[in-house]
């Protein structure tokens, strides 16, 4: 037998590639009902009691649901789970009715027992749920009332007390009280709710995808099922969209003013931006010498250009603040200018504050300490680096040393941790309402979030008796008086807040922009082409 | 021979010991703490208050973290050798399922990258030792050291930016995932044709740059037995070239290369941060790194045990395959 030439081998291989490639068999098809979007990372665990981190609560708030649900329209508290509730007259404690008719999503009724075996788990030590059960610490007593009540009394009044109870995803306690350990459910990988949406399949490090629930008690949306693709790369991803294989996805700003704004893309997609509750900042520790002073960190304020950080490196997508509340909020005084940038000025008060240049070696100094700190900021953070050139140049025309160093995020965390820093760069997402205690009061500066070291007695009192006070105008006014002390004693120099941009594809129809963000269980389906699976 | 081969296994378990130890060290004492991060990579960053403190030390206890590192060592050491290599501290799953989910996908890929390479570089390296210095020989050399230079990170994002155009560009090939949503749909054929469509990209990026590297190898393999006498006289005994090449020279040539052998094992098991990362691949580099990122000790622990152990098990095997080959190397009595 004649052995086949090498050359007729290659081309052999080639033309059965070319047929494999060329023959259409390996397309897939893909459902124009079903919503596809994209993750950087995996969730940790689909358990809402144990998650803690935003990509699972993202995709577990279309599965599970709480008592109450917070209306995209109107920012209020209305009935989800429970059809009525009420507070007693001392707000210590809060009883919940819960609604009739409620099946999950295996079939089983949804009882009072979910909601006693929901808290009592984020109560029990043994959870993985640390985080969440530093919110109930003043939870004293969950009590069943009747059949279809339950009550939930504190030992304090707290004006987020509702709110935290009302909120709080329900889990079930047929599925989750079967013995097994919590933190290793079977469950936390394949979990059953209450909610629009049914949990199909995780496939690690490839997708989640989510059916539509058919049972669902509510009114039931018009899209049959969301995938998130895990994507790490958001190049990657953009592109993606772009060949067709993402409806809808959050962009980046660079994104979204250089890539978007071709007719192509325009014709095939929707934009949308909002502003949720997010704020960015550079932390001084006012620990070190340098930054103790309120007058330097003044003038560090008025070094920092906001506004061209927002033009340059946000593209324009962001707004400079001056406060850690919500933008759109009420709580925000709209009364304190935001100190400008003014390097003029901000030199006469590093004078006025006794940082001056003694040893005329260009750096200043005070007490033979000179002016030399570091910044620290995460290594995956292009903004904070980016922030850190900016510093380290501008600073030094007026002859303060700035060095900025790339750090891992873990260890960053730990050096946070030990206030073993002197400035850093971070961002917060923050809620509708956040009560700035966590962040702010002197209590947290030692082992908590204060970062800064921030401690003000006048401030503490403000934040204390808002905590206890119930009426929303009472409370705008105590924080409004906190803002203006915040202002003047500039612990950090907010920066902005980051705006969101969303792209959708335009076969979905209804696409509603609230503040918030989108509500993709309004939107409709219109006519598409094809869709191909890539 | 079967003597050696017990010796060199039993002398294997200290340096695997040796190796473990050292590993375990340096990542448990890298700064960061799986509980605080845990604790902290909430909503609000860094949020949290004093209660926090008391909740890192819970969730220390829960992971059994609060222990000397030595008793640590120990109970891991104790799950190990039954081959329980835990559960991961991320999301509570056992780290052996975790990996195998990971493995089948990078074994896939470096299966088909080392595969491309050396069917590439052997007959190169061999094809520009023929004529040295040789218009070829040159051209070969420019292009591979291009090729080499390229960093992979660029030419995926290029790659990327060229075949994900939307339409602007060649639309070609998926620039995301090992097979299409849905794939299982299809017939079998239909599915590898799939997979093989998605891999066309990555792959591409995984061995351009291994070319030179083996190309050149072969090369210097090869002109050092092209000159020797066997050859010379198979030459004179009016063999063909092709014989000549193929039959006495390459052969011989190849012996070296079994040292690059030592490598192959652990590298077929160890997947492309960067590759994997861009091409949105659930292998094992992402795997790794997501791990190291998250201080999931377990995951990490076991990643670099069974790296250990397959790095062990290669050299071993290189050194048996070197008697096979080569009938002037032998162990044991003499």
């Amino acid at each position: 037998m004649r052995r086949p030439s090498p050359r007729s081998v290659v081309l052999g291989v080639c033309a059965l590639i070319a047929l494999m490639i060329s023959s259409c068999d390996f397309r897939v098809e893909r459902s124009p009902d079903v919503l596809t979007t994209s993750l950087l990372g995996d969730p940790t665990i689909l358990n809402p009691v144990l998650a803690t981190d935003a990509y699972a609560q993202g995709i577990l708030s279309y599965i599970y649901q709480g008592l109450l649900d917070l209306d995209i329209e109107t920012m209020e508290l209305v009935p989800m789970l429970a059809e009525r509730w009420e507070a007693s007259e001392d707000h210590l404690s809060y009883t919940y009715w819960i609604r009739e008719g409620v099946r999950w999503q295996d079939g089983t009724p949804f009882t009072v027992d979910d909601v006693l075996f929901t808290f009592e788990t984020i109560l029990d030590p043994k959870v993985d749920a640390a985080r969440l059960r530093n919110y109930f610490r003043n939870l004293k007593a969950i009590e069943r009332v009747g059949d279809r009540g339950v009550r939930f009394v504190f030992t304090e009044p707290y004006f987020r007390a509702h709110i935290m109870c009302g909120r709080q995803p329900i889990i079930p306690k047929h599925i989750f009280g079967d013995g097994q350990e919590m933190n290793s459910h079977p469950a936390n990988r394949t979990p059953v709710g209450t909610g629009p949406y049914r949990f199909a399949e995780w496939k690690t490090g490839q997708r989640v995808r989510l059916d539509r629930f058919e049972g669902y008690w509510g009114d039931k949306p018009a899209i049959r099922g969301i995938v998130y693709k895990i994507i790490p790369e958001q190049v990657t991803a953009f592109q993606l969209m772009r060949k067709g294989g993402l409806d809808a996805d959050t962009v980046s700003a660079v994104q979204w003013a250089r890539q978007t704004e071709d007719r192509a893309f325009n014709e095939r997609f929707s934009k949308h931006r909002f502003f949720p509750p997010n704020y960015f900042f550079v932390a001084w520790n006012n620990r070190k010498p340098y930054f103790s002073d309120p007058l330097v960190r003044r003038a560090m304020t008025m070094l920092i250009d906001r506004e061209a950080i927002v033009r340059e490196l946000l593209f324009g997508q962001g707004h400079v603040i001056d406060s850690s509340f919500y933008l759109y909020g009420r709580e925000v005084d709209r009364d304190i200018t935001p100190l400008p940038y003014d390097p003029a000025q901000a030199v006469k008060l590093l004078d006025a504050s006794g940082w001056i240049d003694h040893d005329g070696d260009g750096i200043r100094d005070k007490d033979g300490t000179p002016f030399r700190f570091v910044y620290l900021y995460p290594a995956e953070s292009r903004l904070a680096r980016s922030i850190g050139i900016f510093m380290r140049e501008d600073l030094a025309k007026v002859g303060i040393d700035c060095e900025p160093r790339q750090i891992e995020w873990a260890t960053l965390l730990k050096l946070l941790g030990e206030r073993n820093y002197d400035a850093t760069q971070l961002g917060y997402t923050g809620q509708l309402e956040s009560d700035p205690f966590q962040v702010w009061h002197s209590s947290q500066a030692e082992a908590g979030s204060n970062l800064s070291g921030f401690a003000d007695a006048r401030a503490d009192a403000l934040i204390e008796e808002a905590r206890r006070t119930f009426d929303r105008d009472r409370r705008i006014e105590l924080y409004r008086e906190f803002q203006r002390i915040v202002h003047a004693a500039q612990p950090v120099t907010f920066l902005f807040t980051s705006a969101t941009l969303e792209v959708v594809d335009r076969r979905f129809t209804d696409v509603v922009d609230y503040p918030m963000g989108l509500d993709l269980m309004k939107w409709g389906i219109g006519p598409s082409a094809v869709l191909y699976e890539w | 021979m079967f003597s050696y081969v017990i010796k060199r296994l039993l002398l294997m378990i200290p340096t695997f010991f040796g190796i473990v130890v050292v590993t375990f060290a340096v990542v448990h004492l890298a700064p960061g703490d799986p509980a605080e991060l845990k604790a902290q990579s909430a909503r609000e960053a860094i949020a949290s208050d004093q209660a926090t403190q008391q909740i890192v030390a819970e969730t220390r206890a829960l992971y059994g973290l609060d222990k000397p590192l030595v008793v640590q060592f120990g109970l891991w050491m104790k799950r190990v050798v039954t081959l329980d290599f835990g559960t991961s501290f991320r999301d509570h799953r056992p780290v052996i399922d975790k990996i195998g989910d990971a493995l089948p996908i990078t074994l896939t890929l470096n299966v088909l990258t080392i595969l491309i390479v050396y069917l590439v570089s052997i007959p190169l390296g061999v094809y520009t030792a023929l004529k040295p210095r040789g218009v070829a020989d040159r051209a070969a050399t420019v292009g591979l050291l291009v090729l080499y230079s390229l960093p992979s990170f660029w030419v995926a994002m290029m790659l990327i930016v060229a075949f994900g155009g939307g339409g602007d560009w060649f639309n070609w090939f998926p620039i995301t995932g090992f097979v299409s949503d849905h794939a299982d749909l299809l017939p079998w054929y239909g599915w590898v044709a799939n997979v093989a469509w998605h891999l066309v990209l990555p792959v591409a990026c995984l061995t351009y740059g291994g070319f030179a590297f083996l190309s050149r190898f072969a090369r210097t393999a090869m002109l050092e037995v092209i000159r020797q006498d066997y050859v010379r006289t198979a030459r004179a005994k009016g063999l063909s070239e092709w014989c000549v090449v193929t039959k006495h020279a390459l052969r011989n040539a190849l012996i070296p290369m079994l040292t690059l052998m030592g490598t192959l094992l652990p590298a077929l098991l160890g997947g492309s941060v960067i590759v994997e990362q861009i091409f949105a691949i659930p292998g094992m580099g992402r795997l790794g790194f997501e791990s190291v990122l998250a201080r999931d000790y377990p995951v990490i622990m076991a990643i670099a045990t069974i790296s250990a152990v397959l790095t062990l098990l290669s050299i071993l095997i290189t050194d048996i395959l070197y008697a096979v080959v080569d009938p002037r190397v032998t162990f044991g009595k003499r």
